[in-house]
C-alpha cells in the first residue's frame, strides 16, 4: 500500500489514514507523542486508533501528578458502551488531562492530532524508552501501511 | 473468537443486594487471567436502584426522586447512561481474557452478545442484534448491555428486561421540566419492552449458547480466593461517595437522554420554559416548546433533523433554532 498525498507538509496519508510526521508514535498503542517545551510530551490517539475505537462517549484521566509506567493505564475511554484503558506510551508523571476532550469527547474524532490531544506527561525514562517510538517518515509509512492492511484483513476497518 | 477459552465457568450469584449485583461481577475482572477459561455469571438484584455508567455525571440523576423512592445510587465501571434496575431484570456477564476478544469494540460486543440473542430466539422470542447495536424485538430494546476492560479481562454485561417500570425509569433521570420526563416515558414505552421469559429456561439456554460460541465445556464454579478479596474491596469502594460522585459535572445547556440507540430526547431549558425535541433515527419524532402552540411546530414532525436545521438557518430567533444551535450535531442525530 503506498502513501497518498496530503495537503499538509507535515502529514502523509497511508491507506486512507493521515499520519502527522512532526511527532513520534507508539506502535503498540497507536498513540502519538509530541515533545513540547519544558520537557513535557503531549499524547493523543492516531487516526487509525480513532477509527477503530468508534464514537467516543466519555473518558477520564488519573489525577495530575500520578506516576505512570509505560503500558499501564492513565485513564479510560468509552465507545459503544465499552470502557477500556488508555495505555501510557512512556513512563512519566501525569501533568494534566485535556479539559476540552473531557467536556467534548467528539473533539478527539474531529481533531485527533490537534485540539483532541488527551494528556500531557513528564517522561521519567525518556532516553531509554524514546527509541521504541517511531518518528522516521519511512518507518512510519511502513508501520501504518502494515497496520492498516492487518486491520482490514481482520475486518476491524472497512475495505 | 480471537483465541477461544476451553472452559466456561458458570457462576450464579443468585438474588443479591443492589451493591453486590454490581460488585460481584466486577470482582471477576481482578481474578487471575486464564487464557483457557471464560466465565458466564448471573445475578438478580433484590431491590431496585439506579446505576450510572463509568463516565456519566452524578448530575444526570434526579436525586430528589431517588430519595423519595428510597433508591440507592451506584456506579459501574462499564459504559452507558444512568439506568433504573430492579428484580424484574436478569443480569448476566461474560468475562474473558482480553486475548480472546476482538480489538474493535463494536465487533467484540456484537460477537459476545450474539449468544444472548440466540438464547432468546430458542425460547421463542424474535430477538435480533439490530443495526443500532441493541438487542431488540420489533424495534424495542429488550436487554441492556455495556462492557469494560478490567485489568486483563473484558467483561460484557447485560440485563434481560422481564418487566419494566417505564414510569420510574423516566422519573429517576434529571430534567428541567416535567414535559421532558413525560416525553422520555412516552418513548420508553414505545422503545423499551419486557420479555417475560422463564428465568430457568433462559439461564439454561444462555449457558448452552455461550458454550457453543466459545467451543468450551461449561463447568459450575465459584469465586476464587483472589476474587473474594476483590469483592470485599469493591463492596467498600463502590459504596464510597468518591466513586459514586467520580464524575459530577453540570449536564450542559442541552440535556440529552438516550432512550435506546438512535432514540434521543433533547431538552433545552430557557427563561420561557423548556424546548423538548425527540429524534428517532435522525428524524424529528416530536417537538414541544413550552409557551408556543404545538400547531406552530407540527410541520417539523417527521422531518429529517438536517432538513429542520436548514429550514431554521435564517430564523435564528425561533426557539427550536436556538435549541438546535446549542446541540452538538453528532449527538443529536446519532
Amino acid at each position: 500500500m503506498s502513501a497518498q498525498p496530503s495537503t499538509r507538509a507535515d502529514e502523509v496519508v497511508v491507506g486512507g489514514f493521515p499520519v502527522r510526521t512532526d511527532r513520534l508514535y507508539d506502535p503498540g498503542s497507536h498513540l502519538w507523542v509530541r515533545p513540547m517545551p519544558d520537557g513535557i510530551v503531549r499524547v493523543g490517539m492516531d487516526a487509525l486508533n480513532v477509527e477503530t475505537t468508534g464514537t467516543l462517549a466519555g473518558l477520564d484521566f488519573l489525577p495530575e501528578g500520578t506516576p505512570l509506567r509505560r503500558g499501564t493505564p492513565y485513564g479510560t475511554v468509552e465507545a459503544a458502551k465499552f470502557v477500556g484503558p488508555l495505555a501510557t506510551p512512556v513512563s512519566s508523571l501525569l501533568v494534566r488531562g485535556n479539559p476540552a476532550v473531557l467536556a467534548d469527547p467528539g473533539l478527539i474524532e474531529r481533531e485527533p492530532y490537534d485540539g483532541g490531544w488527551l494528556v500531557e506527561l513528564r517522561p521519567t525514562d525518556w532516553d531509554d524508552e524514546a527509541p521504541a517510538l517511531l518518528s522516521d517518515v519511512t518507518a512510519l509509512r511502513a508501520w501504518m501501511s502494515a497496520e492498516v492492511a492487518d486491520y482490514r484483513e481482520r475486518g476491524l476497518i472497512a475495505e | 473468537m480471537a483465541s477461544s477459552p476451553r472452559r466456561l465457568r458458570v457462576l450464579d450469584f443468585g438474588t443479591v443486594t443492589p451493591l453486590r449485583s454490581q460488585t460481584s461481577w466486577h470482582a471477576l475482572g481482578y481474578g487471575r487471567s486464564d487464557p483457557d477459561e471464560a466465565t458466564l455469571s448471573f445475578a438478580r438484584p433484590r431491590a431496585p436502584y439506579v446505576c450510572l455508567g463509568r463516565h456519566r455525571s452524578f448530575a444526570e440523576v434526579d436525586h430528589e426522586t431517588l430519595q423519595l423512592l428510597g433508591l440507592p445510587l451506584l456506579r459501574r465501571m462499564a459504559g452507558g447512561g444512568p439506568v433504573y434496575l430492579d428484580a424484574q431484570q436478569l443480569f448476566f456477564q461474560v468475562t474473558l481474557p482480553t486475548s480472546a476478544v476482538p480489538a474493535r469494540r463494536d465487533l467484540a460486543l456484537a460477537q459476545l452478545l450474539a449468544p444472548a440473542v440466540s438464547a432468546l430466539r430458542r425460547l421463542g422470542v424474535d430477538a435480533v442484534f439490530d443495526a443500532r447495536g441493541e438487542i431488540s424485538v420489533g424495534g424495542a430494546k429488550v436487554c441492556g448491555h455495556g462492557a469494560a476492560q478490567i485489568e486483563d479481562h473484558v467483561i460484557v454485561v447485560g440485563n434481560l428486561i422481564r418487566g419494566f417500570d417505564h414510569e420510574r425509569a423516566s422519573r429517576v433521570l434529571a430534567t428541567a421540566s416535567p414535559t421532558t420526563t413525560a416525553e422520555v416515558q412516552r418513548l420508553m414505552e414505545r422503545y423499551v419492552a419486557a420479555t417475560p421469559v422463564d428465568p430457568t429456561a433462559w439461564r439454561t439456554a444462555m449457558v448452552e449458547e455461550y458454550a457453543a460460541l466459545l467451543g468450551a465445556t461449561p463447568v459450575t464454579g465459584r469465586l476464587r480466593v483472589n476474587e473474594q478479596r476483590a469483592l470485599t474491596r469493591l463492596d467498600s469502594e463502590f459504596a464510597s461517595r468518591g466513586w459514586i460522585r467520580h464524575v459530577d459535572r453540570p449536564t450542559g445547556e442541552v440535556r440529552t437522554i438516550k432512550v435506546r440507540a438512535g432514540v434521543w430526547v433533547h431538552e433545552w431549558a430557557h427563561d420561557g420554559g423548556a424546548t423538548v425535541l425527540s429524534v428517532t433515527d435522525g428524524r424529528v419524532d416530536s417537538v414541544l416548546v413550552e409557551g408556543l402552540p404545538t400547531s406552530d411546530l407540527r410541520t417539523f414532525v417527521g422531518a429529517p433533523l438536517d432538513e429542520v436545521r436548514r429550514v431554521l438557518t435564517d430564523r435564528t430567533t425561533h426557539p427550536l433554532a436556538t435549541a438546535l444551535a446549542a446541540m452538538p450535531a453528532a449527538r443529536v442525530s446519532a
